[in-house]
This record gives structure tokens, sequence and C-alpha cells, in this order.
């Protein structure tokens, strides 16, 4: 009884010291042939500066900064991104948004709106327009401001993390891409972004957001809701340039992220918000 | 090899062989190769063209246009944002000129809370009435300085000057006796010593004016200017004009943020218009009207001014009392 036992147990382990060899075997091929596929694609790593000739994404760190105290709340910023970006013109679909803060005396809470509150859209005559409403101007504020939002392209982004098919993903120089081709439209990573930047592009079956103007950054020129904002109440740049708008603005700001509680580490730092800001 | 091996292995490999083909056949050549991604969408982002395309593109038709601008106040507000995107530009056609710029300035200057004090606002309902924008202020330099002239001459020998040149046709205390010809006695040094100033190099002419400037120096015309705006303009009420107050009131809403709202204007550079003779004032309307005085902002207000307009306007300042301080 106990000799069969014995027995049976050698048999085992010689059969998985077998299988063991072979699946090391396979191992080796697989990693030869991965090799093998992954030389297919060399032209695009050996060309001397990736992903232009011009530029190289290894050598840059892009960063945002927004001076809420600087915005006067013109959402030229708006238009120019919706023009730059071929972003459907109506009221629900943005890669940059504003926000209007408003405290009411006696009132604990903020009221909150922004150029899609239907108030706003009917002041700004169409939802191809963006103004907002002086609706305000009669009623006892306390305290006011307006705060530009897009995508932070976060450090730890989630919506990478939860993208099936590796259709979104943080580029070298920091940017989060969206690759349309890849993308199969199912909006997880809409749903896991906590600060609502991404949206669904329902013509071409496709995600969007914010990606800082990559096509224009790549060419040396400024993100275009950089390029038009009046008041200087958007900053961009390198970070690793120490004399860049967005290193100064930085240094020499106090700075703050939106719910940095989340651990994604934005890479877009505010200025003069409330906590209320989220 | 015994046969449940073999077949074990066979198993294996043909499980393999499948996750290749799968892997070749839904991904492509660049995927993995910086990442879990397709590579080649970088560059694909990257090669998108700019829609807008800077100020410094604008720059290289309209360079006037893009000097003046870049000189002044707007010089934060670039080409694209009020002209559109420059993509396609010349080649496809025209920019937009702006039409409704009461409604495209108000979106930056409309007062309103949340907007920060270092941005130039306006109450819309009571700035300039219902007319656009760029009646008074150039979109380029939209600023509106009146050059206020330094004045530091000597009222008492402008007193003398006066008595010898002026006072045949202005009156002997400045107040003119002729409707056609302004009232002096108060009116704002700085806006006189550029106007005579004007009359004397020729860049402002007038039968009468031209060739008494001339002979002018520069110290007179300031001594004239200092005794002029130290004069009381309390003069006799003007006999009644001819045309309909009420109206030129109406009308003068439109004046009123440089000329200010009972034409006693706030600027020294501008003149008051309270107490001024009435066919005066209609004739210096006509004549910026028809291009005969020169002035950029008030051949942009007269333009749209009627030979009615004009007439009930110069009523309604030339009832007004001069003495009252703005």
């Amino acid at each position: 009884m106990k000799r069969e036992a014995i027995s049976a147990l050698r048999a085992r382990r010689g059969f998985l010291r077998k299988i063991g060899g072979a699946g090391a075997a396979v191992a080796v091929g697989t990693a030869g042939l991965m090799h093998k596929v992954a030389a297919k694609s060399e032209p695009a790593a050996a060309q001397k500066s990736f992903p232009t000739p011009d530029y190289d994404w290894t050598k840059h760190r892009w960063a945002f900064g927004v001076d809420a105290t600087k915005c006067i709340g013109c959402l030229r910023c708006v238009e120019a991104c919706k023009r730059e970006n071929n972003v459907p013109l109506d009221a629900h679909h943005f890669n940059t948004w504003i926000e209007r803060y408003v405290y009411l005396e006696g009132e604990d809470k903020a009221r909150i709106d922004s150029q899609q509150d239907p108030v706003n859209i009917a002041a700004s005559g169409s939802e191809g327009q963006y103004r907002f409403a002086n609706r305000y101007q009669d009623a006892k504020v306390e305290k006011a401001f307006f705060v530009p939002k897009l995508c932070n392209q976060c450090e730890h982004p989630p919506c990478v993390q939860v993208c099936p098919v590796g259709a979104t993903y943080k580029a070298k120089d920091g940017v989060v891409l969206i690759d349309a081709e890849y993308c199969i439209g199912c909006r997880y990573c809409v749903q896991a972004c906590p600060y609502g930047a991404r949206w669904f592009n329902e013509e071409k079956g496709v995600t969007q957001k914010c990606y800082w103007c990559y096509h224009r950054i790549t060419k040396g020129l400024q993100p275009a809701c950089v390029e038009v904002c009046p008041v200087g109440a958007r900053v961009f740049g390198d970070r690793d340039d120490r004399d860049s708008p967005i290193s100064l603005f930085i240094r020499n700001n106090r700075v703050q992220v939106l719910k940095p509680e989340t651990g994604n580490a934005p890479n877009v730092f505010y200025v003069g918000i409330d906590k209320e800001v989220l | 090899m015994p046969k449940h091996i073999s077949r074990i292995l066979a198993i294996l490999a043909a499980g393999l062989a499948i996750a290749l083909v799968a892997k070749w056949y839904f991904t492509t050549g660049s995927f993995y190769e910086f990442g879990h991604y397709r590579g080649d969408s970088v560059a694909e982002i990257a090669a998108k063209q700019p829609v807008l395309q800077t100020s410094g593109y604008c720059k290289s038709c309209h360079s006037e246009r893009h000097l003046q601008w870049s000189a002044a106040n707007h010089k934060s507000v670039q080409c694209e944002v009020c002209h559109g995107a420059g993509e396609g530009h010349p080649q496809k056609g025209k920019l937009p000129i702006p039409s409704d710029t009461r409604k495209l300035c108000s979106l930056c200057h409309e007062r309103m809370p949340g907007r920060p004090a270092a941005q130039p606002q306006i109450v819309l309902a009571e700035h300039g009435a219902e007319q656009q924008c760029i009646v008074c202020h150039n979109p380029h330099a939209p600023k509106i300085t009146g050059v206020v002239a330094k004045v530091s001459g000597d009222a008492a020998a402008g007193a003398k000057k006066h008595a010898a040149a002026c006072a045949a046709c202005h009156g002997a205390n400045a107040i003119s006796a002729n409707d056609a010809w302004p009232n002096l006695a108060g009116q704002h040094a700085a806006y006189l010593v550029r106007i005579l100033g004007a009359f004397k190099s020729g860049a402002q002419t007038d039968v009468m004016m031209s060739s008494v400037a001339k002979d002018l120096s520069d110290p007179e015309i300031q001594n004239l200017a200092a005794y002029y705006a130290g004069l009381t303009c309390n003069a006799a009420a003007a006999e009644k004009a001819a045309g309909d107050a009420a109206a030129g009131k109406l009308l003068a809403k439109n004046c009123a943020a440089c000329h200010g709202e009972a034409g006693a204007a706030p600027n020294p550079a501008w003149p008051n218009l309270a107490g001024q003779k009435g066919v005066y004032l209609a004739n210096a309307l006509k004549a910026f009207r028809a291009g005969l005085r020169k002035d950029p902002m008030m051949a942009g207000v007269a333009r749209g001014l009627s030979d009615a307009d004009i007439v009930n306007l110069a009523a309604y300042y030339a009832a007004q009392s001069c003495g009252k301080k703005p």
C-alpha cells in the first residue's frame, strides 16, 4: 500500500519535471518569436527622434497651470479648443470647460454653473457659442470666481488602467493620448476618470478628451486654449526647463491639484481655487 | 515519448500557435513598441495640422494692423480670438470682421461677479447707449486716450493777448457775441492748447482760425489756454435754438462717455459742450461728418448723424448750464 503510494508520487514528480522542461522550451521559443514581432516595427524606433523628426518625447515633461484669480470667464479657450480639435459644436462635448462658483450672501454652498447651463446657452444665442449669462448681476454676491477645467494628464491615470485594448496610454512626455483607431468605444475610461474629462464622440464611436493639443506642442506651439487666453489664466510649459512659464508658475505660487486624495497625481496645477472645486 | 505526454505537448503547441496568430492578427506591428499601445499612434496624433495659426502668421500680410495691435493694450487678445481660426486663410477666403461688437466685446468686458477687478468692465445698459463699441473704440487699440496737452501758461499774459487778438470775435469775456463762434470761457485748457496747436500746424484748418493761429507762438497759446480755462463761463441764456433739445438729450447719451452727461467733459483733452453756441456746435458736427474737421473719433460718431440729429444735439448742449463740473 505504502510502496504503491510512493511510486505513484515518483511518477507524478517525473511528469511534472517533463512538463516544466517543455514549458521552458516553449517560453524560450515564444520569447524568440516575440523578439521577431517587435523587430518588425523598427523604422519608427530607429528614426533619430520620436514621434516627429523635430520633436523628441523623451526630452520634455509637460505640465499645465491655471490661475483662477485671473480668469474672466470669457470662454474664448472653449471656443478655440472646439475649433482646433474639431469637437462637436454643442453643449455636451468639451475638451475644456469653465465652471463658475458663486457664493451668495447667507448661503454656505457655492452655486456652480458652466457654459453648458441652459441659462448660459440662452445668453449666448446658440449651443455653438459660449458665454456666461450675467445672472448674478443683481444678487448679493459674497464671492465668485471662474475655474477653467481640462484633462489633468495624471501621473497615474486611471483611464489608462481600465482600457481593455490599450487604446489610451501615457506618452513619454507625460500627455495621456487616445489611439482613435484602437478605441472600441466601451467607455470604461469615461467612467474611470474622476474629473469628468473624457467624453464619448457618438459620431466617431470613440472616446475623446483634452490632449494638450499634442499636435501643436510637438510643433513648438502652445495649446490652443493657452494661445487665446487674453488674461494669461492658462500657463503651459516644460517642467524640465527651469525657466519655462510652468516651472516659474509652480515655483512662485502656492499651487494645488484637484482631488489629490485619489492618488492620480494630476499635472494641472491650480492657483486661487476653493476647496469646493473638485 | 509516451503517448499521453506527446498529446499534451501537441495541445500546448497548438495553443501557442493560436495565441501567436491571434496576436499577429489583432495587434499591429508597433503595438508594444513603447508599451501596451500602438507606438505609431503617437506620430499620427502629432502629425495633425494646427487650426489656429497664431498672430505671428497674420503679421506676414497684415503687418500694419499687427504693429498697431501689438503696441496697444489689446495685445493679449490674439487675432484669431475675434477673427476666427486662420487655417485655410487666405487661400479659402476672408476671415470674418465681427459685426456685433457689442456682443463680442461684452464677452470680456461686461461687468460680472467673479471677474477680477483688474479687468476693465462696463455695465452694458449704461455704457454708450445702443451704439456698437467700434464707434468710439478702435478694437486694435481700444483705450481712448485723449492726449492731455501740458498747460503751463500765464493767465495774465493770456488776457492781454486775448484782448488784442481774439476778443473781437470771441467776446471781451470770451463769451462769443455771434452764435456761430464758440465761447471759450471755462473751456479745458488742454483742449485749447491742442486745437490751437492744430490750427497753427495746419492739421486743422479754418478760414479765420488758421491765419490767426499761425501768428501765435507756443508760449502765447499756453497763456491763452490758461486764461480761458480760468474764466467763468456763465453766459447769458442762449436764445431759443432751432432744434428739439429733448430729442437731443436722448442722442447725447452716445456722447456722454467723453463729453459728460450734460456736456461737461471729464477728461481735459476733450472739450466741454455745455452752454456752447448752438450754431457753432451744429457747424462743427457737420464739418466732422463731411471730413472737413479731422478727428478719428468724431468722424466715426458724426457719420451716423442726420441733419435733424445734429440740430437737436446742438440745441441740447446749448441749453445746458456750463458751470457744472463733471
